[in-house]
């Protein structure tokens, strides 16, 4: 089979490795670069937990070809806490119950971030709007609605 | 670093994130039938390599040694469901092994499948070896002749769900040294270890088993797999790690699926409002083998049928029967919602029978002292609790809004108790619970009963993952039963460490605590039965093409004692999402041919946020007998929430309804 040697930067650091020309993106984060925040939930592009931001816009990382990224740049749930302290999207979650098991948390709240950033006044609405493409079943959503709001508030 | 804080870095370590040296990637061969022969198979690890059958491990597990419905872990000779595993194939990363799937050939022979379980009562055996499709069959209660002015009777049902947490299944399965180390997603180390030693005869000291981050379980998560069972054998073969990951569309179509259960209710009364008695047949749709709850759900449902009711008559039928589909498991709840809605559903037709308020109805059959029903289930008094929750819950006001209203028992899985082991070493105690987390936030109880006892900081203890080389006994997590027994267990060890601490020094202090070495383990029994009484409140609204909108979903149950209130709170929300999705759209649906039609999560059902309704939870606290005065909590919400919503949607159309998922049809 062919092979392809995209270069990608993820949360500021390049990456390159030679993978299939059909991986996806998801796979060459996971399991090229070694970041496993970015969680795989389904097979059908529905539950948003593989959310990474591409070039600052969120897309669902498994629905993007690596050999797509090449070049761009890439930021996952592992950049958002660098130095190691938290971002307040992360210690919302927390302190909101976001989160239960966990597993759609790093997509979310890749997410929510964008959500706020495009629209920092959005309405509660507007915010289950934005996060009608990740599913979470725990939560029922409330923990990480508020924890949104929570955000959202402290920016005022 | 604190569990929490790992998730929301991304640093949790679920199985897919476990880093071993080059794994073999599992995929496998599964039934595009939903029965047919199997002439033969060429091709990857088969029924030739591996011939045996799962052992029955896990909530409601029974002996499963002779059982001829027991579910082989390679198909040989037929399949009978949709995505049965015939074969399994390896490859050095997860794409080779997609690709590997087309190096298998089958030899199918299609057979006419049976897929209603109504239909299967009367249908040839699916499986050599049995009499018929029926794998139980038990009558409840006691026959009666009622004298009653009016006798109501319905065919109630709620369909098969798939459990859907966002972390499919997965294991990853090491053996060396003779040994073999499995960490796996799941909701009991406990049953994957005693299932592995059963199902392959391996003794017990050869096989730990780890419990990798868990996403989520929602009961499918407590028993043991044919995947499972085909990674460990395969890990032993070729003496590599081998990793399974269960793709989406797998899950909907081979992982158990919980609910499918009919309720054929017949309700005696008398003009006055009081319920004299209840007859009926439940039936419960086992799927393709006989597996865990499979024989057990029936009877569970048929127990709590009267729920908060004192219903002085009962004699129900309870029956079992195998189809051509995915394997029968518990989903949230776990036969409580069933029992809830077929009998909710026929008070509610009672209501309008005879013009009577929801709530009114109720009370007047409700239970004014403690009550053992006809079928043997004993509840308090459950009147004080019932006009309470109307109250809370603010039904007067609601009920212009056409809320409807729902109660029941929960009937915890709390027996036969749960193990604990606290280990005091350098200045922290680390506790293993048997109960382990995949969502529940264990962490929140564990770190109160442990300042409450014994006066600890949360950084003062270390809580472990559960790993069967650590604690040696213990249950799992389903039926409700993780603050009730496993915090009852940590409440009891801690007493008895103080106790011995007291001894040595007259007295006791953290600090004499921690400077000192103990190493503790018990298993807390319990085998008695604390049921625990809930309602629900919700309204609804029709949208243009009559395409229901649930509005709001109101909560209030005995919790017995809240150890941690946000946690309870978080946990019921959560429930009420689950719950409102039985009703808005969550099934898996198969068409007459047993061909799975549910392709995805989405069209599965699973609730999206713009969906969810708003929450409102009260919490009433009276506190249990167990240590730690906890009830049952976590089935809940997806027990009362679908009682209250069918009922509001029955007040806006005038319609009545009878299963769940509520489709447009049912309303217009
Ligand atoms: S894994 Fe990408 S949307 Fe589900
Ligand atoms: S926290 Fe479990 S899926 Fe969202």
């Amino acid at each position: 089979m062919k092979e392809a040697k995209p270069k990608i930067k993820i949360n500021g650091k390049d990456y390159s490795a030679t993978v299939e020309p059909r991986q996806l993106l998801v796979h060459f984060i996971r399991d090229s670069a070694g970041l496993t925040g970015t969680h795989i939930g389904c097979d059908t592009s529905n539950c948003g937990a593989c959310t990474v931001l591409l070039d600052g816009k969120p897309v669902k990382s498994c629905t993007v070809l690596s050999v797509q990224a090449d070049g761009h740049e890439i930021t996952t749930i592992e950049g958002l806490s660098k130095d190691g302290s938290m971002d307040p999207m992360q210690k919302a979650f927390i302190e909101d119950n976001g989160l239960q098991c966990g597993f759609c948390t790093p997509g979310m709240i890749m997410e929510a971030n964008y959500v706020l950033k495009k629209n920092p006044h959005a309405t509660e609405a507007e915010i289950r709007k934005g996060l009608d493409g990740n599913l979470c079943r725990c939560t029922g959503y409330v923990g990480i609605l508020k924890a949104i709001r929570s955000v959202q508030e402290k920016k005022k | 670093m604190d569990r929490l804080e790992r998730f929301v870095k991304g640093m949790g370590q679920y199985v897919d994130d476990i880093k071993v040296d080059k794994p073999l990637y599992m995929a496998v061969v599964r039934s595009p039938y939903a029965r047919t022969k199997i002439n033969g198979v060429k091709g990857g690890l088969n029924s030739s390599d591996l011939e045996a059958a799962l052992a029955s491990v896990g909530e409601g597990a029974g002996g499963a040694s002779a059982n001829p419905a027991a579910h082989p872990i390679f198909a040989k000779g037929y399949a009978n469901y949709v995505g049965q595993p015939i074969a399994a194939v390896f490859s050095e990363d997860r794409y080779g092994a997609e690709d590997a799937l087309e190096s298998v050939d089958v030899d199918y022979e299609p057979l006419k499948p049976v897929v209603s379980p109504e239909e299967a009562i009367g249908f040839e055996p699916i499986h050599k070896g049995m009499k018929s499709n029926v794998i139980s069959d038990k009558m409840l209660g006691k026959d009666f002749e009622p004298k009653a002015d009016i006798v109501l009777e319905d065919r109630l049902e709620n369909h098969r769900i798939a459990t859907n947490a966002i972390e499919t299944r997965g294991i990853l399965a090491d053996y060396s040294n003779g040994r073999l180390t499995i960490h796996v997603s799941t909701q009991s180390v406990f049953s994957i270890k005693r299932g592995l030693c059963g199902t392959l005869g391996l003794p017990e000291d050869k096989v730990r088993v780890i419990q990798a981050d868990t996403g989520g379980g929602f009961g499918l998560k407590g028993g043991l797999q044919p995947e499972h069972v085909i990674a460990a054998f395969a890990a032993m073969k070729y003496k590599r790690p081998v990793k399974w990951i269960e793709t989406r569309l797998e899950h909907l179509m081979a992982a158990n699926q919980g609910r499918g259960a009919i309720g054929k209710m017949k309700l005696y009364a008398k003009r006055s409002g009081k319920i004299l008695g209840i007859k009926g047949t439940i039936i419960v749709d086992a799927g393709a083998y006989a597996e865990g709850l499979a024989g057990f759900a029936p009877g569970f449902i048929a127990h709590q049928l009267t729920e908060q009711y004192a219903i002085e008559n009962g004699y129900v039928r309870a029956l079992s029967v195998l189809t051509n589909k995915a394997p029968y498991g518990p989903y949230r709840g776990a036969g409580r919602p069933e029992a809830a809605f077929f009998m909710e559903r026929m008070v509610d037709m009672l209501a309008d029978e005879l013009k009577m308020d929801d709530a009114e109805i109720r009370l007047l059959n409700a239970s004014e002292k403690p009550f053992t029903s006809p079928f043997g289930m004993h509840i308090d008094a459950s009147k004080p609790f019932m006009q309470k929750a109307l109250k809370a819950l603010g039904y007067e006001s609601m009920k212009k809004r056409n809320a409807g209203i729902g109660f029941f028992v929960l009937v915890p899985g709390a027996a036969p108790g749960e193990g604990v082991r606290l280990e005091v070493k350098d200045g922290k105690m680390h506790v293993w619970l048997g109960s382990n987390q995949h969502g529940q936030g264990h962490d929140f109880f564990i770190r109160s009963l442990a300042r409450e006892e014994l006066g600890l900081s949360p950084d003062e203890i270390a809580i472990e993952v559960p790993d069967t080389d650590n604690i040696k006994a213990g249950i799992g997590t389903w039926g409700s039963r993780s603050a009730m027994v496993g915090g009852s267990a940590l409440v009891d060890a801690a007493r008895h460490i103080k106790e011995e601490i007291k001894k040595k020094h007259g007295k006791y202090s953290k600090k004499l605590l921690l400077s000192s070495n103990y190493d503790y383990s018990e298993f807390y029994k319990f085998d008695g039965e604390i049921n625990s009484f809930g309602a629900n409140l919700a309204t609804a609204k029709l949208g243009p093409v009559n395409d229901p909108e649930v509005l709001e979903v109101r909560a209030c149950y005995d919790v017995g004692r809240a150890l941690s209130k946000a946690m309870v709170k978080a946990q019921i929300e959560g429930g009420i999402i689950q719950g409102t999705g039985q009703v808005m759209g969550e099934a898996v649906a198969y068409d007459e041919n047993g061909q799975l039609l549910t392709s995805s999560i989405s069209n599965a059902g699973v609730l999206r946020s713009t969906k969810a309704p708003k929450c409102v939870v009260k919490i009433m606290e009276n506190p249990s007998t167990l240590p730690d005065k906890a009830k049952g909590l976590g089935e809940a919400p997806t027990i009362g929430t679908p009682l209250a919503i069918v009922r509001s949607l029955e007040h806006i159309t005038g319609k009545r309804i009878r299963s769940t998922p509520v489709k447009p049809q049912d309303l217009s």
